[in-house]
């Protein structure tokens, strides 16, 4: 902690607050990590069992992912404050089909301040 | 008079952060294989490459070493091509399930649509993308005919990501010299906010080849195009911290030079060996993760990076800029190490002064 503080008084008076942004000769700028891990599983209202091959995505952005055969997904995404995640059938089993669903995350300041923030959705999703 | 203060308090700052050398910044050298086969390349990649891809677990039973890691330490992919590993977005969430952020350099050629999603679902966070010219002289430095329609492809999609913190690379010669400034309006009506570049290193496939290499006047010439960018707000240019550029310093990039190989910059390569950047001369790999822990000899070994009072020999022996630029980039300094490769400054002042 100490040294830090000796560390951004020295680079500050080099006037080049800069000087903590770097990046190698050949390698990419730095990554300040701005994104949030979002997580979690989709399964039937009706009869609890997860659902696979649900389209899972981001209102207004590009990213998507499927679920897997236990329904879970995973991505990242860029932080935002309340993202609006999407799910959509897009032929997850042969003879049901489910409603899609939009969910708007709420997520709290704290979770998003936090080092590496993330959240965990449990969506059920009801036959058509 | 600021100048001179500045220099000598960012010469104290270099010392603190030499001192303390804290471990922000770590190259893997994941493959070595590439899909093309560009004139200057610099570690003569091939199709076909020697070594074998290092599997994860080797390498992240070597990040497992790391003791707390930096706030921001990041892990760059390198190559090679990254993208030509199969399991490329496992990679990036191995390293994010551990704290740490990653990042690659890429040719872009396999950066599709899907493979940019599924990046940013694996959680990358920085991305540098290399392009080196307009369409006919990118494709004749890389040796393919599709290689400019496929980085085009890349870059947009990379430049239209808030979340990625996207630059692009281009390696400066003598046949895209003259287009710069057409590069720079491509670039900005691509949506690119940050460009880099580079001169070639002779080395590699590189060094027999003169249309490579710019002549000083040019390299005055290339001085002056980005430090005039760098006056407009339009794209952030910059040259890279490949070397010490005397009274261009502070006008063509953000802070002073720098290099910081060996001090923030660490890399593990295909083989195992244990270094700084990727394009430093392999026998200054300071060990190899196949044998010693990896942070232990980030701690405790590294002294020619550390101490760089050995390059104070041939051209550097009675430099009057010695003291700011000890040595130029640790990445010019090859085979019997009598002499640096190139002296970016002395290049600038010859021409200068004639």
């Amino acid at each position: 902690m100490k040294r830090d503080w000796k560390r951004k008084i020295i680079g500050g008076l080099c006037l080049t607050s800069i000087a903590f942004v770097f990046q190698a000769c050949y390698g990419t700028p730095q990554d300040f990590g701005n994104d949030l891990l979002i997580e979690g599983h989709v399964k039937s209202k009706k009869t609890g069992l997860p659902i696979k091959g649900i389209k899972v995505s981001v209102a207004d952005k590009v990213q998507y992912t499927n679920t897997d055969e236990n329904g879970k997904f995973s991505f990242y995404m860029e932080k935002i404050q309340n993202p609006k995640i999407k799910f959509t059938d897009i032929g997850s089993t042969e003879n049901i089909f489910f409603l899609n669903k939009d969910t708007i995350v709420t997520i709290k300041d704290s979770v998003l301040m936090s080092k590496q923030p993330k959240v965990y959705l449990n969506i059920e999703l009801e036959n058509k | 008079m600021v100048t001179k203060l500045k220099q000598v308090l960012f010469r104290e700052f270099k010392k603190s952060e030499t001192k303390h050398h804290e471990l922000n910044y770590l190259f893997w050298e994941c493959t070595t294989r590439c899909n093309l086969n560009c004139r200057h390349c610099g570690s003569d990649c091939s199709k076909d490459s020697f070594y074998k891809d290092m599997p994860l677990d080797d390498f992240l039973k070597a990040l497992d070493t790391i003791e707390s890691p930096s706030e921001n330490f990041t892990v760059v992919l390198t190559g090679g091509e990254p993208l030509l590993r199969k399991d490329i977005e496992i990679c990036g969430r191995e390293i994010r399930k551990r704290g740490m952020r990653w990042s690659m350099v890429s040719n872009g050629y396999l950066y599709d649509n899907e493979k940019h999603i599924s990046l940013l679902n694996a959680g990358l966070g920085a991305l540098t993308i290399s392009i080196d010219g307009l369409e006919s002289s990118h494709n004749w430095l890389r040796n393919n005919d599709k290689s400019f329609e496929r980085v085009d492809n890349a870059i947009g999609l990379a430049a239209s990501s808030s979340r990625l913190n996207f630059d692009v690379v281009t390696c400066v010669n003598k046949r895209n010299f003259q287009e710069l400034e057409e590069i720079r309006k491509y670039l900005i009506q691509k949506g690119v906010k940050a460009w880099r570049l580079f001169t070639i290193i002779p080395i590699g496939r590189a060094k027999e080849d003169d249309e490579m290499f710019l002549t000083d006047n040019q390299f005055i010439e290339l001085m002056d195009f980005i430090s005039e960018s760098r006056t407009r707000n339009d794209i952030d240019v910059k040259f890279s911290c490949e070397g010490f550029v005397g009274k261009y310093e502070l006008k063509v990039r953000d802070s002073n030079f720098f290099c910081r190989a060996g001090i923030n910059i660490g890399s593990i390569l295909i083989d195992g060996s244990i270094s700084a950047c990727p394009n430093i001369d392999r026998t200054f790999a300071q060990g190899n993760i196949y044998k010693d822990n990896f942070f232990s000899v980030w701690q405790t070994k590294y002294e020619l990076f550390r101490d760089r009072s050995w390059t104070k020999t041939g051209k550097c022996a009675e430099c009057e800029d010695y003291k700011n630029c000890q040595g130029n980039g640790f990445h010019y300094w090859h085979g019997e190490k009598k002499n640096v490769l190139v002296c970016h400054n002395e290049r600038l002042k010859k021409t200068t002064n004639r």
